[in-house]
């Protein structure tokens, strides 16, 4: 499919995609833009970018000097400031860092449980055989069939009657049990050879030796796979916390964003909710640049977000 | 009694009284047919419980987690949908009403639920919209990006990041686009001296416009598999092709969208999952709230958990929802697989 031969047509393909990825990133660039322009310069017609002053009244410029002083730099004519950050940091009372936090412990929490609870689930799948082995893989299956994001009624009853609500396990309880992390790692488990396992049993190794040092280190890839996918998952999710969370004890940065909405009876102060936004998708887009082929091979290779 | 045969001369059913019995016989645990990794022993050795017990407990965790927040909810959901709940001041026990809570549902002058239908009708708008736009669109994507172009990595992350937003992140970027006084787009438009829309308030346009959000944010997502579907295409059937004379679009047609037909099912199963649950871009996108003509399954359900007198509509509604996810599902398995057998 790759075509080697320059010609119209191949102009016209490579015109077409960079076209098309320029659509897919214009949300992204007008709203950085939007949260490093100044509130008092709103954006009106012929005045999409920063907010340069070609069509300003001396008054609203001078309002921008003075609401904007040693907050931003001005250049050519274009202000560019970094109060909509400060006033997002400041709408949740500075919330911000614990909401920052609290996404990172329900994420990494759910991530390490998730990693003891399926390499066990899966080893067991892969390489025992006991009465039942298939109906029970069959009933774990049906998450995949039945989302667990789905059935947020019950659970949240549930979760209420542990006397959960507002904790850090709220949060994470229902995410620590994975089907998919059990089918992905049975999978990876099979290919491992069973001579390895046999020749660390003579070696002496018991079941948790077996696992740390044999089959672990040969399913790194998968492992990164299923971190990838679990990771940015639990960062994006918001209706689960927005449902057991009332305080800010454990409110994840998603639901600071909700409040976002809540709170700012501004109405269209843009710049003040691109700014939160870009607060909370900053982590993970930048975690996807450093790590962007592994990223595209294990949702490629995954297939559940 | 004192029995003096030992345990291996009884037969089997016999040997369950013996007192010499394991606590745990093997035939109850074990499966009868031999597996390649059994090895066979010399020696009878009486194992440990534990042994036995192993993969039981090994798999222990994982199941109780899945069957407290995924099974069992899921049993409750369909149970507790057949009973009216009485909370309250004087709170009564719940009485079971059959299916009239799903009547209830689609009778439209209801006093409480009388939205479900315009709410049901949209839901199924928004998915079917999103996954017949957004493959189509994710199959382009990966055809134009599966080239060589300066810049690759740039492109293909421009057109993938949406789908690591947060869904209710990456609406907030379209509430920007979509805002009625000084929203992108109707600058521009008023800036080209056409009339702005109010995107998102106006009951007519506000599906369409969630919508559109919704397939840029899914499209880069599902184009990932494409390319990993294209890549896994050897390049040598191009090849033989290119010498039968075959030109680009003979090839796309007979070769690689017929190639690419596992992909294509794969991506249908999971964007109709998605979509039903794809709900949180109504967090930033509330214009479409006012008169529910925007709102989505998923979310008033969220909307309404707060009243305890909903229980029983909230639970019908959930089993009607998990219903149409399953329905899509196996639709789309039935429809392939037939298409499968016909070529053969």
């Amino acid at each position: 499919m790759v075509n080697t031969r320059r010609n119209g047509w191949s102009v016209a393909a490579d015109a077409m995609a960079i076209g098309l990825a320029l659509l897919w990133l214009a949300p992204l660039i007008f709203g950085l833009l939007m949260s490093f322009r100044p509130q008092a310069a709103p954006i009106s017609s012929g005045n999409i970018f920063f907010g340069c002053q070609s069509d300003l009244s001396d008054q609203q410029q001078a309002l921008i000097d003075e609401r904007e002083a040693g907050r931003s730099i001005t250049f050519a004519g274009c202000t560019v400031t970094r109060s909509n950050y400060d006033a997002a940091w400041s709408l949740t009372n500075g919330q911000w860092p614990r909401f920052f936090l609290n996404s990172l412990i329900f994420v990494v929490g759910t991530l390490a449980v998730q990693v003891v609870t399926v390499t066990m689930a899966a080893y067991a799948f892969a390489r025992m055989r006991f009465f039942g082995r298939n109906v029970l893989l069959f009933a774990l299956l049906l998450q995949l069939m039945v989302p667990t994001g789905l059935l947020i009624i019950q659970n949240f009853a549930t979760i209420r009657r542990f006397g959960l609500l507002d904790t850090h396990w709220a949060l994470m309880l229902p995410y620590w049990g994975s089907a998919f992390g059990v089918l992905l790692l049975r999978q990876t488990f099979r290919q491992v050879p069973y001579e390895l396992e046999e020749a660390a049993r003579i070696d002496g190794a018991n079941l948790a030796q077996v696992l740390t040092n044999v089959y672990m280190p040969l399913s790194v890839p998968a492992y990164i796979a299923f971190a990838l996918v679990s990771i940015s998952s639990h960062w994006n999710e918001v209706l689960w916390p927005l449902i057991v969370t009332r305080t800010d004890t454990a409110r994840t940065l998603t639901v600071g964003l909700s409040l976002l909405y809540e709170n700012s009876d501004t109405g269209a102060n843009y710049g003040l909710i691109m700014a939160g936004t870009i607060l909370v998708v900053a982590p993970l887009v930048g975690m996807f640049m450093l790590f962007q082929r592994r990223f595209i091979e294990s949702f490629a290779s995954s297939g559940i977000k | 009694m004192v029995c003096h045969v030992p345990y291996h001369f009884l037969p089997i059913s016999a040997r369950f009284f013996h007192p010499a019995r394991p606590i745990f016989p093997k035939v109850f645990f074990m499966e009868a047919t031999a597996h390649p990794l059994d090895r066979p022993r010399t020696v009878a050795v009486r194992r440990p419980i534990f042994t036995h017990a192993l993969p039981y407990l090994l798999i222990a965790p994982t199941f109780f987690l899945v069957f407290i927040f995924t099974l069992w909810p899921a049993i409750r959901t369909v149970y507790d949908s057949f009973f009216i709940f009485f909370p309250g001041r004087n709170p009564r026990p719940p009485e079971f009403v059959g299916l009239q809570n799903y009547a209830d549902l689609f009778d439209q002058s209801h006093p409480i639920v009388s939205d479900f239908v315009q709410i049901l009708t949209n839901t199924l708008i928004f998915t079917v919209g999103t996954v017949i736009f957004s493959i189509p669109i994710a199959l382009l994507l990966a055809l134009l990006l599966n080239r060589r172009i300066r810049g690759l990595g740039i492109w293909r992350f421009a057109t993938f990041y949406p789908a690591l937003l947060p869904a209710v992140g990456a609406a907030s970027f379209w509430a920007f686009l979509y805002g009625n006084q000084l929203g992108l787009i109707n600058t521009i438009l008023t800036s080209f001296g056409l009339q702005g829309q109010n995107w998102t308030g106006d009951p007519d346009l506000v599906l369409g416009a969630i919508t559109v959000q919704n397939i840029w944010k899914q499209a880069g997502y599902y184009m990932i598999f494409y390319l990993a579907g294209l890549q896994s295409i050897p390049r040598d059937i191009y090849e033989a092709a290119d010498l039968d004379g075959a030109g680009y679009f003979q090839q796309l047609r007979y070769l690689t969208l017929p190639l690419l037909r596992r992909t294509t099912l794969f991506l249908l199963v999971v964007a109709f999952t998605f979509g039903f649950q794809t709900v949180e871009q109504l967090e930033a996108l509330r214009g479409g709230l006012t008169n529910q003509r925007g709102n989505l399954l998923l979310y008033y359900i969220f909307q309404r958990r707060t009243d305890p007198r909903n229980w029983g509509y909230l639970n019908a509604m959930t089993v009607i929802l998990a219903g149409l996810v399953l329905i899509f599902t196996v639709a789309n398995f039935v429809f392939f697989e037939r298409r499968e057998d016909e070529r053969g």
